[in-house]
């Protein structure tokens, strides 16, 4: 057949056919050089799985470079579900049979969702090497599982300190979303509380990775390559273990001591269910020590908790041992809270250092058409004294007036109805003034999680939280009372014990206030110094000098002729200068709360102590023993035996 | 017409002397590019599973030395003699088509296609795609010359819808499409007027149709066909395997990434890569210039295919190298087409490149008939 028709119709074919090839290449054209790199990165994604590998998290040192809260290795067992196939509830049965755990809880860790099913899943942690060494001569009997390196925590110190360290656990939803965890992922280990939670970052580290090539099925098919973790870095706190296990050993002491005491109010034993000391450097706010009482053992969060465990454990029932009382807790301050009353009234000319006050057993607001009658702590009529010696014998009668004379002369005119403030004229609270500039009803800032800010309750706050609760605030007005009451640090006054530190660190600072703190500096992993606490005093009390001296020589009285003179029976004033205020907390329902708070010098060596003991009694019954007892450990004094001391203030 | 085979040739005109070395040699780097790229598809997983990594290469190279043979065979006698046994020949491929279907056949993935032959595999519907050549070609070159009358066009259809529904009962789009394909090809060198081509497309969208309506076509065929149409409707199925396919081909860019270097390829992201997917081989470790040069390559046989028909000195040559350039061609563009995602995908397997021997030796057979044709154009 020659050219002709069919020649033709074979060019027709052809053009057909030439039109299908420049389909392919044109689409060709697209795919490898127009798309390439898109195509090219999911080829990458497809073929390669990375692995994160932690990061040993840094340690936490105390002030002398003592470990107290180290990392070390530890044995997890994995299970690889897609590994071991078919044959994974084999497996989960033999697994569960040599742990002596429920196949079905074993079951349900590896149900858990944050994991791919391609990654191995951490079924238990510190395994012995018995069932390492079965598991490795076993091996066909255990498909998909495998061998886990990992960091964990390590406590060499016991539960030393346990509510500054804090404890780590998984990382919560909420802190994913937060930006500055942007690199985490679920299923994390963070610092929940304590050190570890505030430092995370320092201590954490950068995970590595391992890079593995992966099939369509996700079958691991060998390491393409491997990039090193970062170690964290450690954090040196201004703790020092031994003033710490002073200060906790004190608590301790003291708390069983207090329950052989006999409490006259409740007619039975002082039951001192809980509290806190703190030791702290009043020259730079770094805190020495922060005992809070009950404890808890932060290795008890290493191989995980259940809900149901975490409740049990740390629930009501045993006090709530995870509570960081010391900046949690917050507490009327009692009688402690004087000295700032009475330097606000100082400062205001309420009162005056030459004059002298009576000290009667009973008082009544003036004018007070319910005749209310506030008591002094004792029935006695003390006669006339001076402030410094109202300090001393912490007379609450002295006390009263003055805040009356609040309610007097900077309160507002009241109403028709004699009570009320006029609300066309805001209230002057000069008080209340004086008290925030201490610090009271504000947080300290310490470089510590979930710290309150205690209260110093005015007319806006009773108004606002009568609305929002009437039936357990039954009053909106305030009225002289609450003034009254505020005078002695009762009514709602709150603090916690850390505030009422600062506030006495800046009486023994010349008025200066300090932050409070723990972190003392960031050390790199080869000790090299990364970064100092930023020291952050300055901020003065509104008080003048000549009063601060005048309030800190009569709280000087007080150890040796106040309130605390029993307490401090014998002790060598001559070697150390002790300065303090008891305080006596009545809470509804509760037996007296007990408080001491003291400064303390000697050779040029500085400290404030801070004691609450809840349910404790008197402040010299429970918390000034406990705080002799810490100074005394602090200055190398020999310990005086608890013994009972009768209750003043 | 001379049907005499024992004629001897002046030696200047013996056939041997007249063999087409462009298509040889396209052909057989075709083939040695289809060796290394199955032994590319297919080396890790089988060492993976501890298996001899070259064994599909070596049955590969079997298949090529059986396919070179058949090269021979199929060019050494006077074409035109298949004239003589065409309905012979149709009859047994209709006959195997029905075979596989009994017990007889194998059922590989949901469709029996297969009759299991000392250890090989070997598929009828590859022979039905010859047989039907030759029928069609012997069918239309007994013909007079001129124009194809409608019930010409209707008796050769009816001779490829035969072959055509058993294969689509298998069942195996794939090859349905490359038997119409082949239809259709021939008819148009044989002088079918657009208008009859018009009426059996139409015949054929009714009778496609009612086979959906009926019920006749499988669900595997009807979601590949709509994860054609939409491949985010079924991504981890058809979808998925597409989709695998468009990044092995793409990832390879201009120069790709090296022999043995693919992670599409090696990592068994695309499946049935070293039979109807061994296009994304070529293109993910060769990119567009290997895969291109391929293309060409494909050009250059279909080219020849249609030269030599054009050479051929009789009608009946004329068609079978038209059926077989069809043939081929209509094969590389689905195939590669699927690959690529432009076409929906169906069992076709890459001429002389995929791995199997049914299909090599029916290519094999188609180019030494193409040869046949050529060697014998001068009378």
């Amino acid at each position: 057949m020659t050219e002709g028709r069919a020649g033709l119709r074979l060019r027709v074919l052809a053009g057909l056919v030439v039109f299908m090839f420049a389909t392919l290449t044109t689409r060709l054209w697209f795919l490898q050089v127009l798309a390439a790199e898109d195509n090219r990165r999911q080829a990458s994604n497809n073929a390669t799985q990375l692995l994160p590998v932690p990061a040993p998290r840094g340690r936490i040192l105390d002030a002398n470079g003592d470990v107290l809260v180290g990392s070390r290795q530890s044995l997890q067992i994995t299970v690889n579900r897609q590994a071991a196939g078919d044959q994974l509830e084999e497996v989960v049965f033999r697994l569960s049979k040599l742990f002596g755990v429920s196949a079905r809880s074993l079951g349900r860790s590896l149900d858990d969702p944050r994991y791919y099913s391609f990654s191995p899943i951490p079924v238990a942690i510190d395994v012995s090497p018995r069932i390492v060494y079965y598991i490795e001569e076993h091996h066909d009997l255990f498909p998909g599982v495998g061998l886990l390196k990992a960091p964990v925590r390590t406590y060499p110190q016991g539960t030393l300190a346990a509510h500054v360290l804090g404890y780590l656990g998984q990382i919560s939803p909420e802190k994913l979303k937060d930006p500055s965890f942007a690199d985490y992922q679920p299923g994390d280990i963070v610092g929940v509380s304590g050190v570890e939670s505030v430092y995370e970052h320092d201590l954490r580290g950068t995970h590595g990775y391992v890079n593995y090539r992966v099939n369509s099925l996700g079958e691991n098919l060998g390491i393409l390559g491997t990039v090193a973790p970062v170690p964290g870095n450690d954090v040196q706190l201004t703790i020092n273990d031994s003033v710490q296990r002073l200060a906790e050993d004190s608590l301790k002491a003291g708390i069983v001591h207090a329950r052989q005491v006999f409490d006259t109010s409740s007619g039975r034993n002082l039951r001192a269910n809980a509290g806190a000391v703190i030791v702290m450097n009043p020259k730079t706010g770094g805190i020495e020590a922060m005992a809070s009482y009950p404890s808890y053992r932060p290795a008890a969060f290493t191989h995980g908790i259940s809900t149901q465990a975490f409740n049990r454990r740390f629930g009501a029932q045993n006090g709530y041992p995870l509570l960081n009382r010391a900046i949690q807790g917050q507490y009327p301050p009692g009688s402690t809270y004087k000295p700032w009353i009475a330097l606000s009234a100082l400062a205001r000319g309420l009162v005056t250092p030459s004059q002298s006050y009576p000290c009667p057993s009973t008082y009544q607001v003036p004018e007070d058409p319910t005749h209310h009658v506030f008591n002094n702590w004792t029935t006695a009529n003390l006669g006339f004294m001076s402030i410094a010696r109202a300090l001393s014998v912490s007379c609450d009668t002295i006390f009263y007036p003055m805040g009356y004379d609040y309610w007097r002369i900077y309160y507002p005119p009241p109403n028709a109805d004699g009570i009320a403030g006029n609300d066309s004229q805001p209230p002057k609270e000069p008080l209340q003034h004086d008290l925030g500039a201490a610090g009271f009803g504000r947080v300290t800032n310490v470089d510590l999680p979930f710290e309150k800010a205690g209260r110093v309750p005015d007319a806006a706050w009773k108004a606002a939280i009568h609305k929002l609760y009437p039936k357990s605030f039954p009053f909106g007005d305030w009225v002289p009372g609450d003034f009254v009451n505020m005078s002695i640090g009762q009514g709602d006054t709150l603090v916690t014990p850390l505030q009422l530190a600062q506030a006495f660190s800046a009486l023994e600072n010349n008025g200066r206030m300090c932050t409070p703190h723990v972190l003392a500096r960031v050390l790199a992993p080869g000790g090299k110094v990364l970064r100092r606490s930023p020291s952050r005093c300055g901020k003065k009390l509104p008080f003048s000098q000549a009063d601060i001296t005048y309030v800190r020589n009569a709280l000087a009285q007080v150890p040796i002729s106040g309130t605390a003179a029993l307490a401090f029976r014998g002790f060598p004033f001559s070697q150390v200068w002790v300065a303090g205020k008891t305080g006596t907390a009545q809470v509804y329902n509760r037996q007296d709360f007990s408080w001491f708070a003291a400064m303390t010098s000697a050779n040029g060596q500085e400290h404030v102590v801070v004691c609450l003991v809840e349910q404790g009694g008197h402040g010299s019954t429970t918390a000034a023993p406990i705080v002799r007892h810490v100074i005394e450990g602090l200055y190398g004094l020999p310990s005086t035996e608890y013994g009972t001391v009768a209750g003043t203030d | 017409m001379d049907l005499v085979a024992t004629k001897t040739y002046p030696s200047e005109r013996r056939p041997i002397r007249h063999l087409d070395p462009v298509l040889l040699f396209a052909v057989f780097v075709l083939a040695v590019v289809g060796l290394f790229m199955v032994y590319s598809a297919t080396h890790q997983s089988l060492s993976a599973v501890g298996l001899d990594p070259g064994t599909f290469l070596k049955k590969q190279v079997t298949f090529v030395a059986l396919g070179s043979v058949m090269v021979l065979l199929a060019a050494s006698f006077d074409y035109r003699f298949l004239k003589v046994y065409a309905g012979l020949i149709y009859a047994a491929s209709l006959v195997l088509l029905v075979l596989v279907r009994s017990p007889l056949g194998t059922s590989v993935k949901g469709s029996q296609r297969w009759f299991q032959l000392f250890g090989f595999q070997f598929a009828p519907s590859e022979i039905a795609k010859l047989a039907l050549i030759i029928m069609l070609a012997t069918f239309l070159s007994e013909l007079r010359s001129g124009d194809l009358t409608l019930q010409e066009v209707y008796r050769a259809t009816a001779i490829a819808a035969v072959p055509g529904v058993l294969v689509f009962l298998q069942p195996d789009l794939g090859t349905s499409i490359v038997l119409v394909t082949i239809l259709v090809g021939v008819l148009v060198v044989a002088g079918a007027r657009a208008r009859y081509l018009g009426i059996l497309a139409l015949t054929a969208v009714v009778l496609i149709l009612g086979a959906f309506q009926m019920g006749l076509v499988r669900d595997y065929q009807v979601n590949r066909l709509t994860s054609f149409l939409d491949p985010q409707n079924d991504p981890l199925r058809s979808g998925y395997n597409r989709k695998q396919a468009e990044i092995a081909i793409g990832s390879g860019g201009l120069f790709g990434v090296g022999y043995l270097q693919g992670t599409q390829t090696n990592l068994d992201f695309v499946p049935e890569q070293h039979t109807d997917f061994i296009f994304t081989v070529v293109g993910e470790e060769f990119g567009f210039a290997g895969a291109f040069t391929l293309l060409v390559l494909f050009g250059v046989l279909i080219w020849r295919a249609f030269r030599i028909a054009l050479l051929s000195k009789d009608p009946f040559g004329t068609y079978v190298a038209a059926g077989i350039g069809s043939y081929l061609a209509i094969q590389v563009f689905v195939n590669i087409g699927m690959t690529l995602g432009i076409m929906p995908i169906t069992g076709i397997p890459l001429p002389f490149v995929s791995y199997g021997g049914s299909a090599l030796l029916t290519n094999s057979a188609a180019v030494g008939l193409l040869l046949n044709i050529h060697m014998r154009r001068l009378k």
